[in-house]
């Protein structure tokens, strides 16, 4: 009846209590895999109620100060990733591995010779019956499309078994758990994620690694974003948000791709996601007569005299869109504001240059989420061979079939090791099979 | 606007409400007769239901939105209540009891009369926006979905194992045991089939498998309590009252899982309130 093997039932013989098998059957037993699983998920609710990864402010609003000390003192505001977490996750795998290694080595040492037990056994199993002795071979047929493989042929009889791989199922999902693990470690590793702001025809090859301390790194490649489109709904919620984007090597132009939301584009390993948009102001000045763009934030020098856009506002009180733009006066550190839609305000003495604003522009720009992960080819794997192992586990029925040849008639009996109902059901059918086919 | 499929959801509604009663008056009367009338209310009760899906279906085209109607709270409840008159109507053999039925038929019935009742459910087809336009979205919510059905019947029967119902037909105990296991040897595959695709998803939508979301947090929390039950019953093997417990403590994960996320806490999941 059992799905999952009883190892325990077997005792240890007593000189085999060695140091050894102590720590074996410690780490390996069930028992710490369920405290070990009851308290990972325990923790994990605290990680669902608790907030995490949120800046220092806003647990200070949140929380007294005595529960933030227990919080900061147990790293709860970042649970999934405290040590003593990781430590679970570590004692888990352990846990699993030697799991798997007792039952492993179990299946090799139970892989005991066939034999045919005699009449007097297979009478007394709940499933069997009895033919007549020329319905040997319809017998053999009708049971053979369902119990392939020949485990024993001789002159007193036949066995044949059906998915003798079933006990494999529960191995293949631990293992595939193992795999998964694996593959989440290598991403942790040697995985890593960044973003990239585009706006429209723009080119990078850097992106930007999130962290505490924020810093740029190459891409590989270069990454130009010909066109972005968003759509709405009638209702003003988003339809679709789609980024024209250009792979670039060496000058050249080797993949293009509309990036939108559920469909990222790949390259060397590298995922490029459509994560956010954003319209960010273009100034457009005229310097002595000369067009000048600054985006926020960028500067103009030329021959001593140095201006910075330093602020957008879309609305000033009510006079419009405006820029705070900072220069030197003689020396000095100043700042003023240039308002666009008021012509008195437009236009400005700066360190006796002329400065005009002509127009503000919004720019839309792209936000992409990059990521590496060399972990995923495992990760998948692992949730294929999970998915192979459950089907196995709990929708393949495993037996054995005793074919015995007595002197007038011969026994047919039946051994399932689980799913015990649904291989009742099979030999029911076979023995629906024999009978009907008799009568005909 | 009163769409068709606002009808035939109304008319589903009140046929779970019909069932209720038919169920009352067989443990009144005790009629062999209605058992069997219980059974055709649910056939046509299903064949309703899915038909209101459908219609919904065809509807979110006919005003130019055009997706399945798995994507935000209202039809959720709505699916969640159909598969599981689908798993009574699947596992009839094993689940023919009075006493079953009509635990199963009462929380479609909460589910779906939440769902045209509440004014804080939107009943109107919304669009679906960006992160949810992927074909992952119909694989996901489907094996979801059918998992939390099958907890459900494995919660009716942890449930009724501490009441002695005898008086209305109850399954004995241990058929209550095997009908349990049998629904989370269901249920078990197909909840990890649906944090599997999920995880999938989120790879294509969000650029990481896992992110402790605590919505995926919280199937993961289900999915170990309802292992856990596995390896309780098949290794060390526990019977009767301990296993009965974990499968009501399953179930109540389930629903945080499904509502307590939502309403409580806050993530990429929001979509679904």
């Amino acid at each position: 009846m059992s799905v999952i093997k009883n190892n325990r039932g077997e005792p240890l013989p007593a000189k085999e209590k060695s140091l050894k098998n102590i720590i074996l059957g410690f780490f390996g037993s069930v028992r710490l895999a369920v405290a070990v699983l009851t308290f990972i998920a325990l923790v994990s609710i605290l990680g669902t109620i608790i907030k995490q990864n949120a800046p220092p402010d806003e647990y200070l609003s949140l929380y007294s100060q005595t529960s933030l000390k227990i919080i900061s003192l147990f790293g709860l505001d970042d649970v999934f990733h405290a040590p003593w977490f990781i430590g679970a996750i570590v004692l888990f795998v352990i846990n699993l591995l030697v799991c798997t290694y007792n039952r492993f080595f179990s299946y090799f040492r139970a892989e005991k010779k066939v034999r045919l037990p005699e009449e007097k056994a297979l009478m007394s199993l709940h499933m069997c019956f009895k033919l007549n002795l020329e319905r040997e071979k319809d017998a053999i047929a009708i049971i053979k499309k369902r119990f392939r493989r020949i485990l024993y042929q001789g002159e007193d009889g036949v066995v044949l078994e059906r998915a003798p791989y079933a006990k494999y199922g529960v191995l293949l999902i631990h293992g595939s758990i193992f795999i998964i693990l694996i593959g989440s470690l290598i991403g942790l590793l040697w995985g890593y994620k960044g973003f990239i702001v585009l706006h429209r025809g723009e080119v990078k090859d850097m992106m930007v690694v999130r962290g505490r301390a924020p810093k740029e790194i190459p891409l590989g490649f270069a990454l130009k974003c010909r066109d972005f489109n968003v759509s709405f709904y009638p209702n003003g919620a988003p339809r679709d948000y789609v980024s024209r984007l250009e792979v670039i090597e060496k000058d050249r132009v080797i993949l293009e791709k509309d990036v939108r939301v559920n469909s990222p584009l790949s390259h060397k390993g590298m995922h490029i996601y459509q994560s956010s948009y954003g319209a960010s102001p273009t100034f457009v000045f005229r310097v002595d007569g000369e067009p000048v763009s600054l985006r926020e934030q960028d500067s103009h020098e030329d021959d001593g005299f140095i201006m910075i856009a330093m602020r957008f506002e879309k609305a000033i009180h009510d006079f419009g869109p405006g820029v705070q733009v900072a220069f030197l006066d003689n020396g000095e550190p100043r700042t003023t504001w240039f308002l666009r839609d008021i012509p008195r305000m437009r236009q400005r003495d700066l360190g006796g240059k002329k400065v005009v604003l002509e127009d503000i522009k919004e720019d839309l720009w792209t936000g992409l989420e990059v990521s590496y992960d060399p972990g995923i080819p495992f990760v998948w794997t692992g949730f294929g061979l999970m998915m192979l192992g459950l089907y196995i586990n709990f929708f393949v029925v495993p037996g054995k079939i005793f074919l015995r040849r007595l002197p007038d008639s011969i026994i047919v009996a039946g051994v399932g090791s689980r799913h015990i109902d649904r291989f009742g059901e099979i030999f029911e059918k076979i023995k629906g099979n024999l009978y009907d086919t008799d009568a005909s | 606007m009163t769409l068709m499929h606002h009808k035939i959801l109304g008319l589903v509604t009140a046929l779970y409400l019909a069932i209720f009663f038919l169920h009352i008056l067989y443990f009144a009367i005790k009629k062999e007769v209605l058992v069997r009338s219980i059974w055709i209310f649910l056939y046509i009760t299903l064949a309703l239901h899915t038909g209101g899906i459908i219609f919904r279906w065809v509807d979110s085209y006919r005003v130019g939105m055009g997706h399945a109607p798995l994507s935000n709270f209202y039809e959720s409840l709505i699916f969640f209540s159909w598969c599981i008159t689908f798993m009574l109507v699947l596992m009839k053999k094993r689940l023919s009891y009075p006493v079953i039925t009509l635990f199963a038929s009462l929380i479609s019935l909460i589910w779906i009369g939440y769902a045209s009742i509440s004014p804080g459910v939107d009943k109107n087809i919304q669009p679906l926006i960006p992160a949810l336009q992927s074909n992952w979205l119909h694989i996901h919510v489907i094996t979801c979905f059918i998992s939390y059905a099958a907890f459900v019947v494995s919660f009716i029967c942890g449930l009724l194992y501490f009441f002695n119902m005898a008086w209305t037909g109850s399954p004995s105990r241990s058929t209550l045991e095997e009908i349990n296991y049998k629904s989370v040897m269901v249920g078990f595959p197909m909840l990890t089939a649906g944090i599997l695709t999920g995880a999938v998803w989120a790879h294509y939508a969000w650029g990481s498998y896992w992110s402790w979301d605590p919505k995926e947090t919280w199937s993961l929390i289900t999915w170990i309590i309802y292992a856990l039950f596995l390896h309780a019953r098949f290794v060390k093997g526990w019977r009767g009252k301990k296993i009965a417990i974990i499968s009501i403590i399953g179930f109540f994960s389930v629903i945080f899982t499904y509502f307590g996320v939502n309403f409580i806490l806050s993530g990429l999941h929001s979509y679904a309130t």
